[in-house]
């Protein structure tokens, strides 16, 4: 190799699936021309089946008989990470490629559903297409069709990002606000499409469309709602207008109408989400900023990475979370190692006693943080301490308690797991070379000279990367993630704890005295004010010493930790404070909370710019009448009745099935508007609202749904300056202030009891102090 | 975690669910507050116990209880004096 790779002749931007099932749809833009090249490549991919060898060929026996599938071969292979020697498997090419999973699941249920483990069958053909052939989208290539080649590996770290055009797509329903629920007979009245306006008669505004995307030939269709609103509101009138998939085509080839991937709820971390339906525009990307989880953080240059990363799709990668990219990560290195992908995983959970999970499944160490105001505190981070930890102890499901080393020296503290020390894991496989390229991309966009663009571009990429980095640990413990495995997971935490209790001395021989810390974070305190520390030396120690990064955040001038309502203790993730570099973290407060409105978040953005002036925490103590005489000029500009409603949305994000709830509640009330307006919501969507009265028993005057708005409702004035008194309280309760208080001071009504009894932790509700 | 079995703090804050009923039945506000440190006391040592990891909760939550009040006792209190018999 002489190192120099040759110049592409263009990108491949992405590969999908063809309608006629037995082939994939490459799609490359030209470097010079920019032009997009559609080309189709026969390709069928089988699937591995193992089993016992009679199983094995009677199955064999079975398929050879059945039309859907095209081929049925014996290979030798190692299929499995677990399996140390080859073995003989069958590849099953299905006739068509849309029958794959069918045709699994059929021969899932000939073994009785336990005598073959089928491997490859849930990736996509150009999921499989990019693996086999060393590609991935966006690589720069040589070449066409069958013989497109990637000139570089996805690996490269400072790569050409290819030229992609975007376009943003908005469309208006005549005589309709955006945002405000459309009639069902609602007509298209405008379309705006990076920066021209289409409007006249609505065939003369979708033709229009169509030419104007023929001629300028997006990339990418950037929309806000798109998935819920402007693709399918356009597709649906284009079918009202007989237009068919020949005449209106938003795609760079036809396609039939209608959703490419259907709606869907789902939960995580105890919320439930809502999906909505995917519409295809082939040959193009189309990126909803309200229907992806990253594109906010991400941007299209972390989404490109992602991309490139997982061999998945844009478009793939756009509507899904970053686990499921990280899980494609793997799937690559495996397929590296020459291992496939299982379909199911069968491995279940070792057996193991109540006493032993009470031990082994624990999170990390999350202190509770003293109430208060400090100040001179010093903040520090392990950089994705968990991946590290992955990669420097070998965590992987296949290298845990393997039997090759029974007398491996890595063992898991407290529970005994041992690591491999043969063979490197696939997980640390999948995250070392993530984690040096986030390590890059960080030096990259601190890098001297480096144009702001340019330097946004490094930081978007670093935190896709933190994203999937932060996923990595979590799916060891998902029960569907592919690669996972439950005490790896076990093992990771029980890694974590050790290193944190071994940094409580650590810090003290350094003069520190640990204030707070949760997980991966430390909040530390010179013991002696008057001894200066050295807070970067301090990290490099640190890291040299436990073999794993730590670095400083930075001082803060004052940092305020919050107590909770319940019980006054602190709370480990609400707090806020000033760096002396002049940036506020943070966390917990209202303005972070998504349902907060408005009013609320402006009423915490004066107090923060007020504390701004603060020096240190006296300061902040100095500053505490100022901060309630603003509050006092909020309730008195709310009760005038002139605040702007559309600044009054409360947003809800709904728990379960509108029929499940049986209290009437101001989401109970605003759902029952739209659905009288004729707009179903279901569980995991968002319902916004004002509150006009919330003492009403009508669903009508209670609250009006955000979509119902007209802007000039009447509020119900003191339903949010109660709002304000809690924000108040939650703010500034570590400088004395409670909620009570401030309603009295603002002569409200007091909050009615809710009960009789109130428990005493809530009567004592005071200032504590820190140590 | 948290799921298959209940995290030490999702244990303790059921536990206190059940102390609370006691709280209920005190009858002045000396000891309803005393009462509240000592449940405050209970919550403030959940990390230190979660990496215990013990199996039973009543011995952390002693243990945390005791400590917090160990911990606010003067560093030069007298010994304690034998009880008279």
């Amino acid at each position: 190799m002489d190192g120099a790779a040759p110049t592409p002749d263009g990108w491949l931007l992405d590969i999908t699936e063809s309608d006629d099932g037995r082939s994939v749809v490459l799609w490359a833009k030209d470097r010079r021309t920019k032009v997009v090249r559609r080309t189709a490549v026969e390709y069928r991919p089988p699937f591995l089946v193992t089993g016992a060898r009679p199983h094995l060929a009677a199955l064999e026996r079975h398929l050879a008989r059945d039309p859907a599938v095209a081929r049925v071969e014996r290979r030798v292979a190692r299929p499995s990470l677990y399996d140390r020697r080859a073995r003989t498997v069958l590849s099953v090419t299905p006739e068509r490629n849309p029958a794959r999973r069918s045709l699994a699941r059929a021969v899932d249920a000939f073994g009785g559903f336990d005598r073959y483990a089928l491997f490859d069958v849930d990736l996509t053909p150009p999921h499989l297409y990019h693996l086999e052939h060393d590609l991935y989208p966006f690589a720069p290539v040589t070449g066409r069709g069958a013989n497109l080649t990637a000139t570089e590996p996805a690996a490269t770290i400072d790569y050409a990002t290819p030229p992609l055009t975007v376009a943003r797509l908005r469309v208006t329903i005549a005589g309709e606000r955006r945002g405000r629920i459309a009639p069902p007979d609602g007509r298209i009245g405008t379309v705006r499409l990076e920066g021209i306006t289409f409007e006249g008669p609505e065939e003369e505004i979708l033709r229009a469309l169509v030419d104007e995307l023929a001629r300028s030939d997006p990339d990418v269709l950037l929309t806000e709602g798109g998935d819920a609103f402007d693709l399918p509101w356009l597709y649906r009138r284009a079918a009202a207008l007989g237009l068919g998939p020949a005449a209106f085509q938003l795609g760079r080839e036809r396609v039939a109408f209608g959703p490419s991937r259907p709606a869907r709820t789902f939960e995580s971390y105890g919320r439930l989400y809502h999906r909505s339906a995917a519409y295809p525009v082939p040959g193009r990307f189309h990126i909803d900023r309200e229907n992806s989880f990253l594109y906010d953080d991400a941007e299209i240059a972390g989404l490109v990475d992602a991309a490139r990363l997982s061999r998945l799709s844009l478009t793939t990668v756009v509507r899904q979370s970053p686990g499921t990219c990280f899980t494609a990560m793997e799937m690559a290195h495996a397929r590296a190692l020459d291992a496939h992908v299982p379909w199911k995983k069968n491995r279940p959970e070792r057996f193991r006693d109540g006493d032993h999970l009470v031990a082994a499944d624990r999170g990390g160490v999350i202190f509770l943080p003293p109430v208060g105001v400090f100040d001179r505190l010093d903040e520090f981070d392990f950089a994705s301490l968990y991946p590290a930890i992955m990669v420097r102890k070998n965590l992987s499901a296949e290298t845990l308690d393997c039997r090759c080393c029974p007398t491996s020296p890595i063992r898991a503290p407290g529970l005994g797991y041992r690591s491999c020390t043969e063979r490197v894991g696939l997980i640390p496989r999948t995250l070392a070379p993530l984690l040096a390229r986030r390590l890059a991309y960080k030096e990259a966009m601190r890098r001297p000279g480096v144009p702001p663009a340019e330097a946004a571009q490094w930081k978007r990429r670093v935190k896709m990367l933190k994203w999937i980095l932060v996923t990595a640990f979590g799916y060891q413990g998902y029960r569907n993630a592919r690669f996972g495995r439950i005490e790896c997971h076990e093992a990771i935490n029980a890694y974590a704890r050790k290193l944190l209790a071994d940094l409580i001395p650590a810090a003290e021989e350094e003069g520190y005295r640990v204030l707070h810390g949760i997980v991966d974070s430390l909040w530390l305190r010179p013991i002696d004010p008057d001894r200066p520390t050295d807070p970067a030396g301090f990290a490099r120690r640190m890291s040299a010493r436990f073999d794993l990064p730590l670095g400083y955040e930075g001082r803060y001038r004052w940092i305020v930790f919050l107590p909770a309502t319940t019980h006054g203790l602190g709370v480990p993730n609400r707090y806020y404070g000033l760096y002396e570099h002049g940036d506020f973290k943070l966390r917990g407060i209202g303005g972070r909370r998504h349902d907060t409105p408005t009013l609320v978040r402006r009423f915490e953005h004066e107090v923060l710019d007020l504390f701004r002036g603060a020096r240190d925490a006296d300061g902040v103590r100095a500053l505490l009448p100022r901060a309630l005489a603003r509050a006092d000029l909020f309730v008195e500009r709310v009760r005038s009745g002139g605040w702007p409603v559309d600044e009054l949305l409360v947003a809800h994000r709904i728990g379960q099935a509108p029929e499940a709830f049986v209290t009437f509640t101001d989401s109970v009330a605003a759902l029952r508007q739209l659905a009288e307006a004729g707009v179903a919501r279901g569980a995991g969507e968002v319902v916004r609202f004002a509150v006009l009265d919330r003492r009403s028993r009508s669903f009508r005057a209670r609250v009006r749904a955000a979509e119902l708005l007209a802007g000039d409702e009447r509020y119900d004035a003191e339903a949010y300056v109660e709002m304000l008194a809690r924000d108040a309280e939650t703010l500034l309760a570590p400088l004395g202030v409670d909620r009570d208080a401030l309603l009295d001071r603002w002569g409200a009504a007091p909050r009615p009891e809710r009960e009789e009894y109130r428990s005493p932790e809530r009567t004592d509700q005071t200032v504590l102090t820190g140590p | 975690m948290g799921r298959t079995s209940p995290t030490y703090r999702q244990a303790l804050e059921e536990r206190l669910k059940r102390w609370d009923e006691f709280g209920r039945l005190l009858t002045t506000p000396e000891e309803r507050a005393a009462f509240s440190a000592l449940c405050r006391g209970a919550r403030r040592y959940a990390a230190q116990a979660t990496y215990v990891g013990s199996p039973d909760l009543l011995e952390s939550l002693l243990l945390s209880v005791l400590l917090d009040l160990a911990a606010r006792l003067p560093a030069d209190a007298p010994p304690a004096r034998p009880v008279p018999r």
